[in-house]
């Protein structure tokens, strides 16, 4: 134990440079990520892409920080016993609602499509038959999709 | 544990080889990540499960002061560290300088949070009625909501015996907001109703009140080019945007009518508006509410020695404002920028 403390205290001991490194680390990686915001980088990089960066970014600054500022690269084996449950937890709590979200996105239901701001695709050619039964001013998509409740 | 009552001669450790007091901070931390990893993972969900959600500039949220913020918690968590390095050789002033220094970047955090949410405030968006003016559709209701509105504006003035020339202004403001954009699509979908023009005169009650900057942008609308931009360019959808002669609020916001009057306070039209007031307050608010206690205890550290013997109640708190730290490092591209 003492061993392990003294190794501890060895290794952050007179570090002020790593910490320093760490520091300007961290801002570098925040600059990126707010570069994204900017108008020139929304334009050149899909919003797929810029979220993937800001999320690899956003671990990479965990990463450093919890290796860096809160020791844990250099303490004993006790930091798994600890750290690994935990995120195995919270990857469970993150999986478990992939499902909610792969439904949810790819099949809209009848109510969330007509308070859409936009019909999908598929539905054009009912818009069509619609019009044809019920003349009135055109566009009148929203209004005629809401007397047709969908099968 | 009664099954091990034979077998070779282990070399028990009976416990972790750390403190007991960073033991059950990194306890508590284990359950800390699961529920903020929750609460997160739940935004994400709604984030992208929700069939409209507002852009930034929709609900006065702005890029810099979120990207200040994590710079500000970031140059904490490294005063901190120095506090703690300055504690372990001793230095009990030079720490106590560090600790203070963390003090004052946590109340810098948390006063720009608290501006950032009063500009939500003074705009009408909240997490909950009553004080949330936010409905998701420009229908009916919401026709309904304004006329209420504006009635008890009037009724209000009207009930004053001696009126004053700004009030007399008011009136007239409210009788033309009745007169020019609530009376007409009232009518419209009364006797149209569903009908596509019925529609467009909601959404322009909408837009005159409360103009979204994400319609405006996709409508082609370049504010950032200046205000006299706007009328040159005809929106490409059905419906024919009122404001699109408005002038730049700060930050990429459009002024709507409840900005040129602030008395009105209007009820306003964010699609999806709801849902994001609800996730954001909730999550900002708990990482807010996490950094009030770490605050409370950097003053009761203040109160202390910071030598060599508190050394360890340093590192512990440390732990847990880098934690704080890392949460927001999250938040801050989730809330702001996805």
């Amino acid at each position: 134990m003492s061993d392990q403390n003294h190794d501890d205290h060895h290794e952050s001991h007179g570090s002020i440079r790593l910490y320093m490194g760490v520091f300007v680390a961290l801002c570098v990686l925040t600059t990126i990520s707010f570069l994204t915001y900017f108008s020139w980088w929304r334009e050149a990089v899909s919003p797929e892409m810029s979220r993937l960066v800001m999320m690899a970014v956003s671990c990479t600054k965990a990463m450093l920080v919890i290796m860096f500022f809160m020791h844990l690269k250099w303490e004993a084996n006790w930091k798994w016993v600890l750290t690994v449950p935990a995120s195995i937890m919270s990857a469970l709590l993150i999986f478990a609602l992939i499902p909610d979200v792969g439904l949810r996105m790819r099949h809209a239901s009848y109510q969330r499509m007509i308070h859409a701001a936009e019909l999908p695709a598929e539905r054009e050619g009912e818009q069509e038959a619609d019009k044809q039964e019920h003349p009135g001013p055109a566009q009148d998509s929203h209004g005629s999709e809401a007397q047709h409740p969908a099968a | 544990m009664s099954d091990k009552h034979h077998g070779p001669d282990f070399d028990y450790q009976v416990a972790l080889p750390i403190s007991r007091g960073k033991t059950f901070m990194w306890l508590f931390l284990s359950t800390e990540i699961m529920f903020f990893a929750a609460l997160i993972g739940t935004y994400i969900v709604l984030r992208f499960g929700a069939i409209s959600w507002p852009s930034t500039h929709d609900v006065h949220l702005v890029e810099f002061w979120g990207a200040l913020n994590t710079f500000v918690l970031i140059c904490s968590s490294v005063s901190i560290v120095l506090s703690l390095e300055a504690a372990k050789q001793n230095k009990a002033a030079l720490a106590k300088g560090w600790m203070l220094l963390t003090l004052l970047l946590g109340v810098v955090f948390l006063s720009v949070k608290m501006y950032e949410y009063n500009s939500k405030f003074s705009h009408g968006v909240y997490p909950q009625h009553p004080h949330s003016g936010i409905y998701e559709k420009p229908d009916v209701y919401y026709a309904q909501a304004v006329r209420l509105r504006l009635n008890e504006l009037s009724a209000d003035i009207q009930n004053t015996k001696d009126r004053t020339p700004e009030q007399e202004q008011q009136l007239v403001v409210i009788n033309d907001i009745a007169r020019i954009y609530v009376n007409p699509a009232e009518e419209e979908i009364r006797n149209h109703p569903d009908s596509v023009k019925g529609r467009q005169l909601l959404w322009k009650l909408a837009d005159v009140i409360y103009p979204l900057a994400s319609v405006h942008d996709s409508h082609g609308d370049q504010h950032s080019s200046g205000p006299g931009h706007h009328a040159q360019r005809q929106p490409l959808g059905p419906f024919k945007l009122a404001s699109t002669t408005s002038e730049n609020d700060s930050a990429g916001h459009l002024s709507g009518l409840n900005d040129k009057h602030h008395w009105l306070k209007l009820p306003i039209m964010i699609p999806g508006g709801n849902m994001w007031a609800s996730t954001y307050f909730l999550l900002t608010g708990f990482h807010a509410l996490h950094v009030v206690v770490g605050l409370i205890a950097f003053v009761i550290l203040m109160l202390m020695t910071l030598g060599k013997a508190n050394a360890g109640v340093i590192e512990n708190v440390g732990l847990y404002w880098h934690f704080v730290d890392l949460v927001w490092i999250f938040l801050f591209p989730l809330l702001y920028l996805f």
